[in-house]
């Protein structure tokens, strides 16, 4: 743990976090009082079973969704006072994802895809930096492409270069390697650790693959909805 | 960059997306029709009130039996004529003759054609004859024993005869009672001497311009004009045309409101697709930060966008049909035509974009509402309320659209009330025809019993699908029909054999020799009806006018004279509503048209009383009778009962047919009989038929249209499904079934939905045309047998190809490649 840094403020910040929804045999409990606080530049992972509730919460940290209860504080802001329009515009620019199926717009070039971040939050020097960050992650070959003539290690380079290219405080990935073989997975992982270290963001990733987690400095287990203490690093 | 900016960057990168195509084609289609009816409606419209304007040699006329000097301030153009009767005189010979007077201007619409022979079809000349000239009517010269070039005495003037009136505007409105034509220019009446105070003259005045002002004037000039004076539009010109006018209106605006309809209807299917398409896509570009707003920017952007191409490509389009169409139909027309409007041009950019918005808002509302969690988990959110709310708002949007373009009240809520009630049927038939179809599935086997397994397995879609396809169908094949129809029971009324000509002003003591003459010249006539003319006068013993409303009573029955005829036999084309037909009845009974009957308030069993000459005549109704006014037969108002009007002078009238290779007879009939006028309907004849000619073309032109719309829905339908079917294919493809059998199983279940949104769409076209042929049309009832062979053949054609050419890479594309796609 890389608590050196002075006093830092957690960045997400959630108290007491539960997640109720209503189903025909009456309600279903996928979170129950979390408690989490992640610092700025930290990595934390979030694993457990399928159904455990990773992805609620990661959609919750990430303020995609509205908790039933609890607290929570995203980038300094009580996301529960916040409707879904600024909760959009508190993403903006600061907040990047990465996702189990890249969602890469299919009409859109490799570089393009990495562009529309930038151009959504304004930036002056958006196609620069796009280049930059598709040289990063070594695709510069491939700007003119679509992802449907990308494989989809070099879909997830895109996706990880999109990610990063806002600068952003906080990127949130879910299950980053899941649709991925081992040996592409495993190098998209030292990317994504590697542009993480250089950019000093923090990372919040989901996942169920251990050696992921492991690389992470912090990690915490769901079991049915709860954080499993025993296993928390 | 801006969200506005985004939404272009990104429709320009998505350009070639199906959904977008055929967004964006249906749009063309459906403006593009709304374009070509409206520019084509609105010169059609003046070119045939032109038509009418021929009639009646101008866009209005005012006739006066007094000078009119005051008139409400106008910007028309304006010619003015009077007409009186006076002897012509040669020699020994005079005759009774209708002379006009007229000035350079006249006509101002339709043409005059002089001739320098009897019945030759002559030039189009001014009226205006040169100075010290007159042109006569072809039936003066043999009565004035005269030649083109003598000389013939009027009032204290002597004129040359400088040709002879081959065709004249308003031939029509004076058939009857008609002394012989002359022209004569206006500045040299005077020199005459022959009108003195108090005799009978008319003034007719007429003017021609753009309609608006028209319409200002005609409602201005109306309140000034007391009950001698008359004002009559070009639009009541003539009664026979303007019946096909309304119909031809209606016409119309029926094919732009189906084709608008259909199109509307391939647009929401595409939008719908396209939301279903860019959930993902909303979804991460909230995650990315973007609010509703700015979402709503991007995606209304792109709408506008393909709005404004689709709408500005459909006007184009329409501009460039409507023109080679009035090339095609109206050649020498064409050039005459007034120029593209831009009101057409408003109304087709506005329907494009409302129809756009009314069809895409629902998708639009539920795409920019996503949550962005979709990311994470795929789930669609429900339609909102709000999409509802939108849904409503975009119906009565479009509801409003098509009333505006049909222009029509009532024809709207008829068509749309219908359209509605069709929908929920075609529903149940649909599902029904998809249980048929069920067991002929059991009996078959191969790709047959998979094609027809895949319309039973995706019920909703097939449903969805059969009722789009029957929809086109039907009302294509209703268009159709209703164009066949009509022309055909245009046809019927006027077989080739049509009379051509009126025989006028038959002496009783000619009467044999004419029936003689005609029949040895192997010419077919009407019956000899006799006829005297009376006016109107009461009503069971009180004045006639007294017993009407004051605004029924500047009715024609009553402002001028009545032909009045006597027969036995009930005419041809004629048919008793009420009463009995009197026969061989000896008694003071007569026989009302209906029309006139129904304007006049008269019943069976009122006695009416006529003043003929210095008579009075009274008689009961004994019976109403419907009139066919568009059959070319000589028709009256009052038939009487044999034996009433026998003492009185009469000269008959008849109508015969002379075919073209015969037209030689007829100067030797004129001199003859040469008391008797001989007017020549031929002309009348040819305007109907190339008004006719042109709503013929113009439908043509509209059903492509419709067809056009009828396959965008199709294609909007089947690329609706295509995502579910690729994967479908490429699971079959990875099991081993060959590119040949999923050709066949596609084919056949394509063919199969044609076939059965053929019947159905058969079995509709008949229902409704029964409906519409009565209710709008008044035509008579009849079945289309061949109508079942021709929709399901159609069907199973239109819909297994396009079905095939959007669905047909599914075939071709290697498992390997689809998984990749699909994922």
């Amino acid at each position: 743990m890389t608590s050196s840094a002075p006093a830092q403020f957690p960045v997400v910040a959630a108290r007491a976090l539960s997640q109720r929804v209503a189903t025909a045999d009456g309600k279903l409990v996928i979170l129950s009082d979390v408690e989490l606080a992640v610092k700025a530049g930290e990595t934390l992972a979030i694993t457990g079973a399928s159904g455990s509730g990773k992805s609620t919460l990661l959609g919750l940290l990430a303020g995609l969704d509205q908790p039933s209860s609890g607290e929570l504080f995203l980038l300094g802001q009580n996301l529960n006072a916040l409707d879904e329009d600024a909760r959009a515009r508190l993403r903006a620019g600061r907040i990047g994802f990465v996702f189990q199926s890249f969602q890469l717009l299919p009409a859109l070039t490799a570089l393009e895809n990495i562009l529309l971040p930038l151009e959504l939050a304004g930036r002056a020097d958006a196609r620069e930096r796009a280049s930059h960050w598709l040289d990063r992650v070594g695709l510069t070959a491939r700007a003119g492409h679509t992802p449907r003539q990308l494989s989809g290690g070099e879909q997830q380079r895109i996706a990880l270069a999109r990610a990063f290219a806002t600068d952003p405080e906080i990127v949130f990935a879910d299950e980053p390697t899941g649709n991925l073989d081992a040996d592409t997975g495993a190098r998209i992982i030292d990317l994504l650790f590697e542009l993480n270290a250089s950019a000093h963001t923090t990372l919040i990733l989901v996942t169920h693959d251990d050696a992921l987690a492991a690389r992470c400095q912090r990690r915490i287990h769901l079991v049915a909805g709860h954080v499993n203490k025993a296993a928390a690093a | 960059m801006s969200f506005a900016r985004l939404g272009l960057w990104l429709l320009r990168r998505e350009r070639a997306n199906g959904e977008w195509r055929v967004l964006l084609l249906a749009l063309i289609i459906g403006v593009g029709s709304v374009a070509t009816t409206g520019f084509l409606g609105d010169r059609l419209k003046r070119a045939m009130s032109e038509q009418g304007a021929g009639f009646l040699g101008a866009d209005l006329l005012v006739s006066s039996p007094r000078p009119i000097t005051r008139w409400p301030q106008h910007t028309l153009t304006t010619s003015s004529a009077i007409e009186f009767t006076s002897m012509v005189a040669r020699g020994d010979a005079f005759q009774l003759a209708t002379l006009r007077a007229v000035d350079a201007a006249y006509p101002l619409r339709g043409s005059v054609r002089i001739a320098a022979r009897p019945f030759e079809p002559g030039m189009v000349r001014p009226a205006q004859p040169p100075p010290g000239a007159i042109y006569v009517d072809a039936s003066l010269l043999p009565l004035l024993n005269a030649q083109v070039g003598d000389r013939v005495q009027i009032g204290e003037m002597r004129f040359r005869i400088a040709g002879v009136v081959a065709q004249e505007p308003g031939q029509l409105g004076g058939v009857f009672g008609l002394a012989p034509r002359v022209f004569l220019r206006a500045d040299e009446m005077a020199a005459t001497r022959v009108l003195q105070p108090g005799s009978r003259v008319s003034y007719l005045y007429q003017f021609a311009g753009e309609p608006k002002p028209l319409a200002a004037f005609s409602a201005a000039l109306k309140p000034t004009l007391d009950s001698t004076q008359r004002l009559v539009g070009s639009r009541e010109g003539v009664e026979t045309v303007r019946g096909a006018f309304a119909n031809a209106d209606r016409y119309i605006q029926l094919t732009a409101l189906i084709s608008l309809l259909l199109s509307v209807a391939a647009i929401a299917i595409a939008a719908h697709r396209h939301a279903l398409r860019h959930y993902d896509q909303a979804a991460l570009l909230r995650c990315m930060g973007a609010t509703t707003a700015q979402l709503r920017t991007l995606y209304a952007v792109q709408l506008l966008t393909l709005g404004l191409l689709g709408s500005l490509l459909g006007v184009a389009i329409g501009a460039m049909m409507q023109q080679v169409l009035a090339l095609m139909v109206l050649p020498d027309a064409a050039t005459r035509l007034p120029a593209l409007g831009l009101a057409p041009v408003g109304v087709a950019l506005v329907s494009g974009l409302l129809a756009l918005a009314g069809a895409s808002l629902p998708a639009l509302m539920r795409l920019i509402r996503v949550s962005p969690l979709r990311v994470l988990r795929r789930e669609l959110p429900p339609l909102p309320l709000a999409a509802w709310i939108s849904i409503a708002v975009s119906g009565s949007a479009l509801l409003g659209l098509v009333a505006w373009v049909a222009g029509d009240a009532r024809l709207v809520a008829v068509f749309v009330g219908a359209l509605a009630g069709l929908a929920g049927v075609l529903f149940l038939l649909a599902r029904l025809a998809l249980l048929g179809g069920q067991a002929v599935q059991k009996l078959s086997h191969g790709p047959l019993r998979f094609g027809l397994a895949q319309l039973l397995r995706h019920r909703f879609d097939s449903t969805v699908q059969l009722g789009a396809f029957t929809l086109a169908l039907f009302l294509v094949a209703l268009l159709a029909l209703v164009r066949s129809d009509l022309v055909d029971s245009w046809r019927a009324q006027l077989p080739p054999d049509a009379p051509n000509y009126f025989l006028v002003n038959i002496a009783p003591q000619q009467q044999a020799d004419v029936t003689a003459f005609l029949r040895q010249n192997q010419l077919q006539a009407s019956a000899l009806y006799p006829m005297v003319r009376g006016r109107l006068v009461n009503k069971n013993g009180s004045p006639i006018a007294a017993t009407l409303p004051p605004e029924d009573r500047d009715n024609p029955s009553l402002r001028r004279e009545l032909n009045l005829t006597w027969t036995a036999t009930l005419p041809a084309n004629n048919a008793v509503l009420a009463g009995q037909w009197h026969g061989n009845q000896r008694d003071a009974v007569i026989s009302v048209e209906s029309g006139m009957a129904e304007q006049l308030n008269l019943a069976v069993g009122d006695t009416l009383g006529f003043q003929i000459g210095d008579q009075m005549l009274t008689a009961r109704i004994g019976s109403i009778r419907s009139v066919k006014w568009d059959s070319m037969q000589p028709n009256f108002f009052v038939i009487f009962a044999p034996g009433q009007l026998d003492t009185l002078p009469a000269s008959a009238i008849a109508s015969v047919h002379v075919p073209a290779n015969q037209a030689g007879v007829l100067p030797g009939f004129v001199k003859a009989f040469p008391g008797i006028t001989v007017l020549a309907l031929d002309k009348v004849i040819a305007n109907i038929e190339a008004v006719f000619a042109q709503i013929i073309g113009a439908i043509q032109l509209l059903l492509g249209f419709l067809l056009a719309a009828g396959m965008a829905v199709v294609v909007a339908t089947l690329l609706a499904s295509l995502d579910a079917r690729q994967q479908e294919a490429v699971l079959l493809r990875t099991l081993g079934a060959q590119r040949a059998y999923l050709a066949k199983s596609l084919w056949s279940e394509f063919i199969a939905l044609g076939l059965l949104a053929g019947l159905l769409a058969s079995a509709c076209a008949e229902i409704a045309m029964a409906l519409i042929a009565q209710r709008l049309f008044e035509l008579p009832l009849r079945l289309h047998p061949w109508l079942w062979l021709v929709l399901p053949t159609a069907g199973a054609l239109l819909v297994g190809l396009s079905g095939w050419l959007t669905t047909r890479h599914i075939t071709r594309v290697p498992p390997m490649q689809s998984i990749r796609a699909l994922g």
